[in-house]
């Protein structure tokens, strides 16, 4: 139906957003599957599996909103990490010099 | 203001930019005579010469590249600044390009001039104390829309933004930050926030504090680096005013800018904010309509 969704082509300041490396990682030693993270998301990143050992997982990554991680404020056993916020940054600048 | 003021400029001349902060500063004698102006070579060979005008002082610092040879000229002082100014940052907030010659040209006479009626606007204000107030509370253009039963807003000029639908006003060297319209919108009543610390050093798309509403938490997400040099303290009692005036009352923090230079190569105007956030809303709109 809708043209203009195409997750294919969905950028983030300019950049694609399958180039740009943000989302959670779940540590699996200290997460409890508590599901707090999955019941605050709204953009449906993780996703929980029945009868799996990882009874969750990080599905749909590139939904995550790069530079948030606000999820991670809902994990009390600290299980969520991001990448480095600098990195990602320069990353976005390298890529739109390279694109200009 | 209690002191005098005086004026150091780089005065780097090999620099269009450096002749624009040289002339920033003449004009500003010309225009408040009482005003003292400081040669940077003298300072540096011989600082005495300027020590009792340093002393019962505040300076404006005027730089014209990143070097930054004014400030440094004066950062082992105790020195009472009045305002830093950072010539490449004004050269895009008024955008006007001087070019490169080095006898200014046109736009480069015209940059130096708003340049310095901004600087004696501040002064100005100051001595009534009132500077916050009114540049927090200043009217703007806007562009609007309305979507189903949503109205949102999007300032014309002064603002800019990052995708993460925060807002940076800078006005010389330093700025205010805040949410715009559509995010208070998607959030709903904010009721509860929490204010970064004053001093804290913060670099483009960190975290600076959060705010909760009836429907979630989230972060701002800062569109420039710099220190937090003042918070919004009435969010506390008034957090509402974050939803019903969020681009001036409901203003977050403000920042003494760090980098804005390089900042504002990632963000947003008016016009290319206000096109980002009818694109998400349409899509949003096609999103629910898909689920429903
Ligand atoms: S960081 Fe934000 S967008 Fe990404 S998974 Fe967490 S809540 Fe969702
Ligand atoms: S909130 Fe933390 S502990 Fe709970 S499921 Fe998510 S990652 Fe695991």
């Amino acid at each position: 139906m809708s043209e203009s969704y195409d997750p294919e082509k969905e950028t983030f300041m300019g950049v694609p957003r399958k180039k740009i490396p943000w989302w959670p990682t779940i540590d699996y030693v200290k997460c409890n599957f508590c599901m707090e993270c999955d019941k605050f998301c709204p953009h449906d990143v993780y996703a929980r599996i029945e009868g799996e050992e990882k009874k969750l997982i990080v599905k749909n990554q590139y939904n995550c909103v790069v530079f948030c991680r606000t999820c991670a404020k809902t994990c009390a056993p600290d299980a969520l990490s991001f990448p480095n916020k600098r990195e990602i940054t320069k990353l976005i600048k390298k890529f739109r010099s390279e694109n200009k | 203001m209690d002191k005098k003021l005086c004026v150091l400029p780089c005065n780097g001349i090999d620099k269009s930019l450096g002749v624009v902060a040289r002339t920033v500063a003449l004009k500003l004698i010309e225009k408040e005579p009482e005003m003292n102006l400081i040669c940077p070579v003298l300072l540096n060979t011989s600082d005495e010469r300027y020590e009792t005008i340093l002393k019962e002082s505040n300076i404006v610092i005027i730089d014209g590249c990143m070097t930054r040879c004014a400030t440094k000229l004066v950062d082992e002082r105790n020195q009472k600044i009045f305002k830093r100014i950072f010539i490449p940052a004004m050269s895009k907030q008024f955008k006007i390009k001087p070019g490169t010659n080095l006898e200014l040209n046109e736009n480069g006479q015209k940059l130096a001039e708003k340049i310095s009626i901004e600087i004696i606007k501040e002064l100005k204000a100051s001595e009534y104390d009132e500077i916050s107030i009114e540049k927090k509370l200043e009217e703007f253009d806007f562009y609007e829309i309305t979507v189903d039963k949503y109205y949102f807003q999007v300032p014309k000029d002064g603002y800019f933004f990052n995708e993460n639908d925060c807002w940076v006003k800078p006005n010389g060297n330093t700025a205010l930050i805040g949410i715009s319209d559509y995010l208070q919108n998607r959030v709903s009543d904010i009721m509860f926030v929490e204010l970064p610390k004053v001093g804290t050093e913060i670099e483009q798309f960190d975290d600076v504090g959060s705010f909760e509403s009836v429907k979630t938490v989230l972060d701002l997400i800062s569109p420039c680096s710099g220190r937090i040099i003042s918070v919004n303290k009435d969010l506390k009692e008034h957090p509402e005013w974050m939803n019903q005036d969020p681009y001036r009352k409901g203003w977050f923090a403000e920042l003494e800018l760090k980098n804005f230079d390089e900042d504002w190569e990632l963000l947003m105007d008016g016009s290319g904010y206000f096109k980002y956030m009818k694109e998400t809303i349409t899509k949003e709109k096609e999103e629910m309509d898909f689920k429903n």
